[in-house]
């Protein structure tokens, strides 16, 4: 597994303060809204401030969005593509 | 029955929008079908990050050391009083941003000194607002969030209904603050080019502010300017921020509102959409609007014009509604230019000049809190009313939460008279809460959730309560803290959506009603150091024999920078302490059970006492009956509260047992809630003759009675 989508899995239960959970236990193919971690549509805009925050990527539009947000996975690739501070 | 109930007229209107200032300007503009929405200007507060949002701003707000809000509503309120020399008997106001946006600009400068904050508290607005207009009555403050005003507006109603009060002033403000403009931004509801209800192509709302207030009366006034004939409160019981997808909880509070008028669909003429313009909620309230009319009435949402004012927003509708019905014109859905075809509904697009007779006018905000009101011409006939016998308040369960721990230990710790003072450890607090569903909740909730699942568990009840109503003087401070502090140490760039969500007041409400499935009334009432009696009084002016049983809780957290900046019972020396307390309540007489009733509740005056003595003899109660009080005199009154004790003492010649709970409890604003759990306690346990009760006083700005006894 890479080093982003396991960095992600860390930041993801920081942010959404998920203590009862190990990065382990998170699927990165898994359905993320709706899906077994019970995140909504709250726990998204707050993903969205983290990734514009730690990646300087900006989702401000909810089509994006729902794909973006389908799997942390999803989410990894879109960094991974979008990002300045990754580019290096 | 409709037919039994005291007429409600509006005497005098207060209103100041970004429309204009008054009736007639507020009506010139809505005529004109102009949207007074434009882009964030510094005189109301400097942004870091551009370009600025468009909100509505209110020009020309008076001028005074008072926060905005307050400036605001006194305003208003100038406007509805005029004509009128005499005080109302009570003030009502729903509010959320209180003193915030003066806050923000003190926390900026790293203002340190408590006292300039000491209009902060929500109930600062309401009493504020009480010493301008002469009133001695209840003062007494709500926040719903979004529905606050029209919540305010309904409190009204029903005290004026039950004939304890003849006048009342009542409606919501809310001024710009970052928290709100901020915050609704990371929500994404903010549509960057204005908002346009009903519109296929809208994108959110646009932030506002302002102030709607009405004189309300059941004394018939010379010239009335419409009447209030019933309300609707629910809760969607569905989620913190959205509203339920089919408009469920929205249906209801309309249902409820037409029948509390004694009405049917068919009466409503127009209707007064709450259309933020989100994509949500003008969807959930299209299928709402249509579930109840088949075909529906004539309909528009002003916000268009106005943004959403918040807590004030309700109120501006309802002062409008009652122009419309008073001076015969509809205002457009002023912004919609393709209405939505999945809305299936014909919004108003050019101001009509008509005469309407009945408006329904709706409210929805956080925490599912819906709220629906109908306003009226004056001309309902004025049947004679009965006088209802009351009904109590009688105690199924109980719960509280010190720095001693929960109930029991609270308890035992206080029957050993030992200090149960502190601040509980938040593990300790949450673990009987389900750890996943409570991750996103700091202390507030977390302290109000776990009263609620104990008071339950208490009553042995398998049913949850159908309503909720909580009392908090401070509300959720860490959120507010948390969001605040990320917002300045990003340069305004990365507000949290999460905290902006946990922040309002009655966040706590509307997760105990997610819990447990309750969608009855849910109000959060925010009265500094008579918050509890607050909710009481609510819970107690909402509950009938068709909704009879809620959770009645008030809780406040210890914050480690707010409380000293906020609480002025606290200070350098003072150890914090928190929780709070509660009871699983349902309005019918049970003998053997015990019974709460807030029995007084009014501003310190010169012949408070006169008048306390008289309400505590009154009715089935006698002062000679009063075996025991428990005193609560918070530390910012520690002396005038002292001599109030001693000449409610000397007044009533009692010599019975007098204790001091704050001195076990420690300072915090919801402590009498964990009193009255207190004395209930003390007669289960037969402390006191089972024919006998005990008083929960109140001292300070105000004095308040709670009367506990067993039935």
């Amino acid at each position: 597994m890479d080093d982003l989508t396991e960095k992600l899995k860390i930041r993801l239960i920081e942010v959404l303060n998920m203590s009862d959970i190990t990065p382990d236990e998170i699927d990165e193919n898994a359905q993320l809204v709706g899906g077994d971690l019970g995140i909504d549509s709250i726990d998204v805009l707050e993903m969205v401030v983290m990734v514009e925050k730690d990646y300087g990527v900006v989702i401000n539009n909810k089509d994006i969005g729902e794909k973006v947000f389908s799997t942390l996975g999803a989410l990894a690739d879109y960094i991974r593509e979008n990002s300045p501070k990754l580019s290096s | 029955m409709s037919t039994k109930k005291r007429p409600i007229y509006i005497a005098g209107i207060g209103i100041l929008s970004p429309l204009g200032c008054g009736i007639d300007a507020t009506k010139q503009t809505l005529l004109k079908n102009d949207s007074a929405i434009a882009p964030l200007s510094a005189d109301a507060f400097h942004i870091k990050q551009s370009p600025p949002l468009p909100v509505g701003q209110v020009s020309d707000i008076p001028d005074s050391p008072l926060p905005r809000t307050h400036r605001l509503t006194i305003a208003a309120a100038k406007q509805a009083m005029k004509g009128y020399s005499s005080p109302p008997d009570a003030v009502i106001i729903g509010t959320t941003t209180g003193g915030i946006l003066s806050t923000e600009e003190l926390l900026i400068k790293n203002e340190t000194a408590p006292e300039e904050y000491r209009y902060h508290g929500l109930t600062t607005v309401t009493e504020e607002l009480a010493d301008v207009v002469n009133c001695t009555g209840p003062a007494l403050t709500v926040s719903t969030a979004c529905s606050s005003g029209t919540v305010a507006i309904s409190m009204a109603l029903k005290m004026l209904q039950s004939g304890e009060v003849e006048w009342v002033l009542a409606g919501g403000a809310d001024s710009l603050c970052r928290l709100t403009y901020y915050g609704f931004h990371s929500l994404q509801l903010v549509d960057p080019e204005g908002s346009k209800p009903l519109d296929v192509n809208r994108k959110g709302m646009s932030v506002a502010e302002g102030a709607g207030l009405l004189l309300l009366t059941t004394s018939k006034p010379e010239k009335p300017l419409g009447q209030i004939l019933g309300c609707g409160l629910t809760c969607d019981a569905y989620h913190p921020a959205s509203p339920h997808p089919e408009g469920k909880g929205a249906f209801q509070a309309m249902r409820n509102a037409i029948n509390d008028a004694g009405s049917n669909a068919r009466t409503i003429d127009y209707i007064n959409l709450h259309g933020t313009g989100t994509p949500d909620n003008d969807l959930a309230e299209s299928k709402a609007v249509r579930e109840i009319f088949a075909n529906p009435p004539l309909l528009s949402s002003i916000k268009g014009a106005t943004g959403h004012s918040l807590a004030a927003s309700g109120a501006l509708e309802a002062a409008i509604a009652a122009i419309c019905v008073q001076q015969g014109f509809l205002p457009a859905n002023t912004g919609c230019v393709n209405p939505d075809p999945e809305l299936q509904l014909t919004p108003i697009s050019v101001p009509l000049n008509q005469p309407v007779s009945t408006v329904l006018s709706n409210s929805f905000g956080f925490g599912g809190n819906n709220a629906c009101i109908i306003i009226s011409k004056a001309d309902s006939p004025t049947a004679p009313c009965q006088e209802e016998e009351y009904v109590p308040l009688t105690i199924m369960g109980k719960a509280c939460i010190t720095g001693a721990g929960h109930t029991k230990n609270s308890l035992e710790t206080f029957s050993k008279l030992a200090a149960i003072g502190g601040v509980l450890d938040l593990q300790t607090i949450s673990e009987k809460l389900p750890a996943r569903k409570v991750r996103r909740l700091k202390r507030f909730s977390r302290i109000a959730l776990a009263l609620a699942a104990a008071a339950k568990e208490d009553s042995g009840l398998e049913k949850s309560p159908h309503s909720v109503f909580m009392g908090s003087g401070w509300g959720a401070l860490s959120e507010t803290y948390d969001f605040i502090d990320k917002l300045q140490n990003s340069d305004e760039k990365f507000p949290s959506p999460i905290d902006f969500v946990g922040s309002v007041h009655n966040s706590a409400a509307g997760q105990i009603a997610i819990m447990h499935g309750a969608t009855g009334a849910n109000i959060t009432s925010s009265g500094g150091d008579y918050s509890f009696e607050q909710a009481l009084l609510a819970a107690d002016s909402f509950l009938d024999e068709n909704s009879p049983s809620a959770f009645v809780l008030a809780a406040d957290e210890a914050h480690e920078q707010f409380s000293l900046l906020f609480d002025p019972s606290i200070s350098t020396n003072t150890p914090l302490a928190d929780g709070g307390g509660g009871f699983y309540l349902t309005k019918q007489s049970i003998s053997g059970r015990i019974s709460i009733q807030l029995k007084y509740y009014r501003k310190q005056t010169e012949d408070v006492f006169d008048t306390l003595v008289t309400a505590l003899n009154k009715g089935d109660s006698s002062l000679n009956n009063c075996k025991m009080i428990l005193a609560g005199i918070p530390a910012a009154y520690s002396k005038a509260g002292e001599e109030q004790l001693d000449s409610f003492m000397a007044k009533t010649g009692l010599d019975i047992p007098v204790i001091h709970y704050r001195k076990f409890t420690g300072e915090f604003a919801s402590a009498s809630g964990v009193a009255a759990v207190m004395a209930a306690h003390l007669l289960e346990i037969g402390a006191v003759d089972p024919d006998k009760s005990i008083l929960v006083l109140g001292f300070g700005k105000y004095i308040s009675a709670m009367e506990l006894a067993l039935q």
